[in-house]
């Protein structure tokens, strides 16, 4: 069979993107207002500014850097444009993003303008400008289908994830790892109760095990804060959509990573280091865990819903998928991707899968998603420890 | 096996009119429904379709207990436990947070 492509931006070095964005990265939350003016005269522009960038400390401080470089290094970034407060941070971030791609990367700092920051705005804006115009010449180019990773996520699940949605992100999954690419699913505590599932896909024994540590931990940091798991997850849509415990949630969840074996248990926003379907130890609230995908390089995001979720990633195509007819029929221009066949028995897994494959190809060659067209989107940090 | 409920509830026929709710794994206790159901329940179970006369009205994407099941019983949905009944419950009730509870990350007792 002739390799499968799709049209993507090719980088010199690394996979190809599936959106040519120009990053306006600010990293330090003195001047997350400045970025937005600066953006906001920026029309093809995309912003994330962190709110934090002092005070932290330790794992806390490596797991928010890891998130700032690994959303510069996004394959779907064309141009990178970082704002920072002081010069040598903003010099740190600058050649850890380099290290992971070649795409152009430029600088403005308060420390160049003496603290004024409309003189910052200024300067970034005509950078921006620039950057915003080279790379409108980046042409798509038809790249191999094992250059695309993408994110697994759930949002607001009910009934018909785990027995139609979920099971058909699986199977997509399947179908990509088969052609070279790669998949992450995350949200450890939705691994819980399903860990002798887990336990047994690890590509090695040590996989599986470390895969059963995190779900653990998580499940003690729980427990010793005194809080009581039930009246947080499953959430109140869960319920109403007739999920009960943890538990039956999880055994849904987990079929989003269909049947491959487990190539290796990822730390929260890590790059894979090779194909395959991956596990990412991280949280399981989606804006977080997807920002955790992104960060780790995913192209595009699916992400499958019960009665529906209007959160999308700003940098991944977040494509999706609902199998509840009700909510189908109640939000067309949020889903995607129509599952309801397999909820009603209409039509196999495998033959929507295979719909569902060359629909994602269509996402990845540039059809934009409902979230892109409506304007959602959004990356949103994750904090593991207090600040000084 | 977990995916064993692939080749049964989801690698359906032409069409869905013979059933309106579904045992997922063999073995499971319960079957969940397809759309909002009172009175009799049309249960597919593998490549078979019985009737069930349901105990009370039960929404899309709810559990229907295909047993009398009692307190304490260890439930099963996709093949492996998904919590515990609080009390027991007859062929045909809802299953859900009223009488299931998880088995899995339960609140200390006492502070430490």
């Amino acid at each position: 069979m002739a390799e499968r492509t799709f049209l993507g931006f090719p980088r010199r070095s690394g996979p190809a993107g599936t959106r040519n964005h120009l990053l306006v990265l600010a990293i330090n939350g003195l001047i997350a207002a400045t970025a937005e003016r600066v953006a906001g005269a920026l029309p093809f522009a995309k912003l994330v500014a962190t709110p934090y960038g002092r005070g932290q400390f330790g794992p806390d401080k490596e797991c928010h850097f890891r998130q700032l470089v690994g959303l510069g290094a996004s394959p779907n970034n064309g141009g990178v444009l970082i704002l920072g407060v002081d010069r040598k941070s903003a010099d740190d971030l600058a050649t850890a993003i380099a290290a992971r791609t070649t795409v152009p990367v430029e600088i403005v700092t308060l420390d160049d303008t003496h603290e004024d920051a409309l003189e910052l705005a200024a300067r970034a804006i005509r950078l921006g400008a620039s950057l915003s115009r080279k790379i409108s010449s980046d042409r798509r180019m038809p790249v191999p289908l094992s250059d695309l990773y993408i994110g697994l996520e759930c949002g607001h699940s009910d009934a018909s994830s785990g027995l139609a949605s979920n099971p058909l992100a699986g199977a997509l999954a399947d179908r990509l790892v088969d052609a070279g690419g790669a998949a992450v699913i995350g949200e450890t505590i939705e691994w819980l109760g399903a860990e002798h599932a887990l336990r047994t896909r690890g590509a090695d024994p040590e996989t599986g095990e470390a895969v059963v540590r995190a779900v653990a931990r998580r499940e003690a940091s729980v427990s010793a804060a005194g809080v009581d798991l039930l009246g947080n997850n499953p959430g109140q849509e869960n319920i109403r959509g007739g999920l009960s415990t943890i538990e039956e949630k999880s055994l849904g969840a987990i079929a989003k990573a269909g049947t491959h074996p487990i190539t290796a248990l990822l730390p929260f926003a890590e790059p894979p280091k090779r194909p395959g379907l991956h596990l990412m130890d991280g949280p399981s609230f989606s804006p977080e865990s997807m920002t955790g995908f992104v960060a780790s390089g995913t192209q595009m995001i699916l992400f499958t819903t019960g009665p529906g979720n209007s959160y999308c990633s700003l940098l991944a195509p977040t494509v999706k998928i609902s199998a509840n007819p009700g909510a189908i029929a109640q939000i067309r221009n949020q889903v995607d991707f129509d599952a309801s066949a397999i909820f009603e028995g209409r039509e196999t897994l495998d033959a929507v899968a295979d719909r569902l494959l060359q629909e994602m190809i269509d996402y990845a060659s540039g059809t934009l998603t409902w979230g892109e067209v409506v304007g959602e989107g959004g990356e949103c940090f994750t904090r593991i420890g207090a600040s000084l | 096996m977990f995916h064993a409920h692939r080749s049964l509830a989801l690698t359906g026929s032409k069409h869905n009119a013979g059933w309106d709710a579904v045992q997922i794994s063999p073995g499971d206790d319960v079957a969940v429904a397809l759309r909002d159901l009172t009175g009799t329940a049309r249960i597919r179970r593998g490549e078979e379709v019985f009737e069930l006369q349901l105990r009370e009205p039960i929404s899309l994407g709810h559990k229907i207990a295909l047993a009398d099941l009692a307190a304490g019983a260890e439930i099963h949905k996709y093949g492996a436990p998904i919590g515990r009944l609080t009390q027991a419950a007859a062929k045909g009730a809802h299953i859900h947070v009223h009488n299931l509870v998880s088995q899995r990350a339960q609140k200390r007792s006492g502070k430490g």
